[in-house]
């Protein structure tokens, strides 16, 4: 098939993520003839959103590719004398551990299928008869590039993967060269049970596993940020559809509070005092416009902003949702980044909903999907489960000026754009990385229970001693279509400090959630 | 007056290899016209076709073309997505297109479900009718018998060129979508955000929201 490929494009870019599918859909909105390969057979690269059955073997694949090796092709009989080759990574090693566990009970052990599985691809309908009725299901971390270097991009993964039986294995992320820090994915998934209602089993989400996609990375996009204006300024947003996020939590004096955020939450809160409502409003009626009153917080632009808050006499309680949940900035960001923070939260509330944050419907690895149709709408060629060998280099200009595909063949063209984990090691050993810890949980209850079951939740964990990072979990309902009635699914991350992501997140989710026998939140 | 008039939207997906003739078919059944020169189609996400089905309900088509640029069968789940029935285009000139049905076929019910979760109705078309057929004429009888087992609602010979039994093929779908659906709750998602560009959709009272 790919024989049928033109010799020549404007631009060819590898790799189907957020940032590459925003470039096509750029490219070929203007006219530019773009050709967008992934080597991987799915849309969105770590961005990427499975159904559960294929979660299941996009973790098969990951653990199998990484007990191989990589051999480099090179193809050098297209490459002309004064040209040189800057080779690819063939496989991606940015999600280095996976681990998975399944809390599982009683029950059934025999073989499910899920509803409208073909008959034939055993390795969509990977049900391990691991019985159990509640399965947990661990999934990869993706990470943020902090360097940027021209012409790529970065994605750093880790993943964690071991069968356990009942106690969350622990998996080792390794590091890698060239990084700074390490990321490790602990699985966990627990299940509480309210005695009410009817336990949900692992085949049941075995056999409902299509109706739902788990992302592989979560994120919450400001209804007024600059991702929401660019769908709407490039019209991909005709295809996207999101959901508001419903609630912010926050975890303070050991239990799990909503945020008051806007005026009528202030009005309504039960928790705080009259003068804590008066002062909380006060605050963020200045904060809505903070530059107009420059006097207020002159002496304090050079502290912390949790100096500032206390000046301004919020009570423990209010500093702590403030700075947690608001703003969402640690105890030593200063007070100007500090009423930034605070003002664009304040700005994003009321667009859509009472909380700043939208959630796309089916996750949000179908964004980078929306931009891939739009390019594809505009003429750009889509070409899955295909990659590039290397890139070829005029030795005179320093230019790249084509490229050799996976089946050899040279393809010419005036720009490149590679997803990082494609580049080698030393090509990129400039870039600095930093690993995220993450971990995917379906769980059968909410962290804090209320009237509606379709609540979606943002929530801040800060670290007990303030030394690290606060974590931060989301957790989504089944109207989301992330996961099946009557069960959640949650996403918890944080900045990789410990060697596994399980030692970076299992101390907060013991505490966030509790096996089934023991009801509890 | 009675006002039972009742309005469906339908999302209807055209797939198939490349040049079966699937925006051919499109246009001419939108457009009611042909051109016989093969362009690539650009910019343009479906087309829409309306039909007073009967004396109280209006039928909207929204028909998704997969544009020639997503011929490599990796479509988006944009694409698929609250799809309620589709048409699978071949040309009965060329044997392997025929070839490639089952595999768009498949690939179709392992992306797409109705939300009862049965696969969503499609209609096989063989196109270029009006062309030389003669290594298709043996398979006619066979036919229905492949419909049945690969689990098409029904089949026709169309010609775009011609207009031969595109309004028929239409027909048929849609009668299949209106039954089927007769089964779902048509559940209408509430709070869904589509953000606009002057989405001045105000919540009830948004200096309540608001600081």
């Amino acid at each position: 098939m790919a024989a049928d490929l033109p010799a020549e494009f404007d631009v060819v870019i590898l790799g189907t993520g957020l940032p590459e599918s925003i470039v096509a859909a750029a490219c070929s909105r203007i006219g530019q003839r773009v050709l967008h390969l992934d080597s991987r057979n799915y849309y969105g690269g770590n961005w990427a959103s499975f159904t559960f059955s294929g979660l299941q073997s996009w973790i098969d694949e990951y653990k199998q590719r990484e007990a191989t090796t990589d051999e480099p092709v090179t193809n050098k009989e297209q490459i002309l004398e004064n040209e040189g080759i800057i080779p690819l990574n063939q496989r991606d090693r940015t999600i280095r551990n996976i681990e998975t566990f399944s809390f599982s009970k009683s029950e059934d052990s025999n073989i499910v299928e899920e509803i409208g599985a073909l008959s034939i691809k055993p390795e969509l309908l990977n049900t391990n008869p691991t019985d159990g009725d509640q399965p947990l299901q661990e999934s990869p971390a993706p990470e943020q590039p902090e360097l940027q270097e021209p012409q790529s991009e970065s994605v750093e993964h880790q993943e964690t993967t071991s069968e356990s039986d009942q106690i969350p294995g622990a998996n080792i992320a390794p590091n890698s060269e060239g990084g700074s820090t390490t990321d490790a994915e602990p699985n966990a998934a627990k299940v509480c049970q309210t005695e009410s209602r009817k336990s949900i089993t692992y085949s049941d989400i075995v056999r409902e596993g299509r109706r739902f996609n788990i992302d592989l990375v979560s994120k919450f996009l400001y209804s007024r940020g600059l991702l929401i204006d660019l769908l709407i300024k490039s019209n991909v947003s005709r295809y996207t559809e999101f959901k508001n996020v419903t609630r912010i939590l926050t975890y303070h004096n050991g239990r799990i509070e909503q945020v008051p955020c806007s005026r009528a939450d202030v009005f309504s809160s039960k928790q705080l005092s009259m003068i804590e409502k008066r002062t909380l409003m006060k605050f963020l009626t200045f904060c809505a416009d903070y530059e107009q009153h420059p006097e207020e917080y002159q002496d304090y632009k050079d502290s912390a902003f949790l100096d500032f808050l206390q000046s301004k006499r919020l009570t423990p309680s209010l500093q702590h949702f403030v700075l947690c949940s608001i703003a969402m900035v640690s105890k030593n960001t200063n007070t100007v980044d500090g009423l930034k923070a605070t003002q664009h939260f304040l700005r994003c509330l009321g667009r859509y909903g009472n909380t700043p944050f939208l959630f796309h419907m089916y996750g949000l690895g179908e964004i980078p999907q929306c931009f891939c149709r739009m390019s594809a709408v505009f003429g750009g060629i889509y070409c899955l489960h295909h990659s590039l060998q290397c890139l070829v280099i005029d030795e005179d200009s320093k230019q790249c000026k084509a490229v050799i595909d996976s089946s050899g063949k040279r393809i010419s063209c005036n720009y490149v754009l590679v997803e990082d984990s494609y580049l080698s090691e030393v090509t990129c050993a400039q870039v600095q990385y930093r690993q995220i810890s993450r971990a995917i949980l379906i769980t059968d209850c909410s962290v804090l229970k209320s009237e509606s079951d379709q609540e979606i939740s943002v929530l801040t964990v800060p670290s007990e001693d303030g030394r690290q990072n606060a974590v931060y979990m989301t957790e989504l309902c089944s109207s989301t279509n992330t996961c099946m009635k009557n069960t959640y699914l949650v996403h918890l991350s944080c900045p990789s400090v410990k060697a596994t992501a399980r030692e970076d997140l299992e101390p907060v989710i013991q505490k966030l959630f509790t096996l089934d026998a023991d009801g509890g939140e | 007056m009675q006002s039972h008039h009742t309005e469906h939207l339908y999302k209807i997906l055209v797939i198939g290899d490349l040049g079966v003739g699937k925006t051919s078919i499109i246009k001419r059944y939108v457009h009611q016209n042909f051109s016989p020169h093969y362009r690539a189609t650009i910019g343009v996400d479906f087309a829409l076709k309306v039909l007073s089905w009967d004396s109280d309900t209006v039928v909207r088509l929204q028909l998704w073309d997969i544009a020639g640029q997503e011929r490599f069968g990796n479509m988006t789940r944009v694409y698929y997505r609250e799809a309620v029935g589709a048409f699978i285009v071949f040309d009965v000139s060329r044997p392997a297109t025929f070839e490639a049905v089952t595999k768009w076929k498949e690939d179709l019910d392992s992306k797409l479900t109705l939300s009862n979760g049965l696969p969503v109705s499609t209609v096989l078309l063989a196109n270029k009718c009006d062309q030389g057929k003669d290594g298709f004429r043996n398979n006619l009888t066979k036919m229905d018998q492949f419909c049945k087992e690969h689990g098409f609602v029904g089949w026709f010979e169309t010609s775009a060129k011609e207009n031969i039994n595109i309004d028929e093929a239409s027909k048929c779908l849609v009668k299949h979508i209106i039954a089927s659906e007769t089964d779902i709750l048509q559940s209408v998602e509430p709070d869904v955000v589509k953000p606009q560009m002057n989405s001045s959709k105000i919540p009830s009272c948004s200096a309540c929201l608001k600081f």
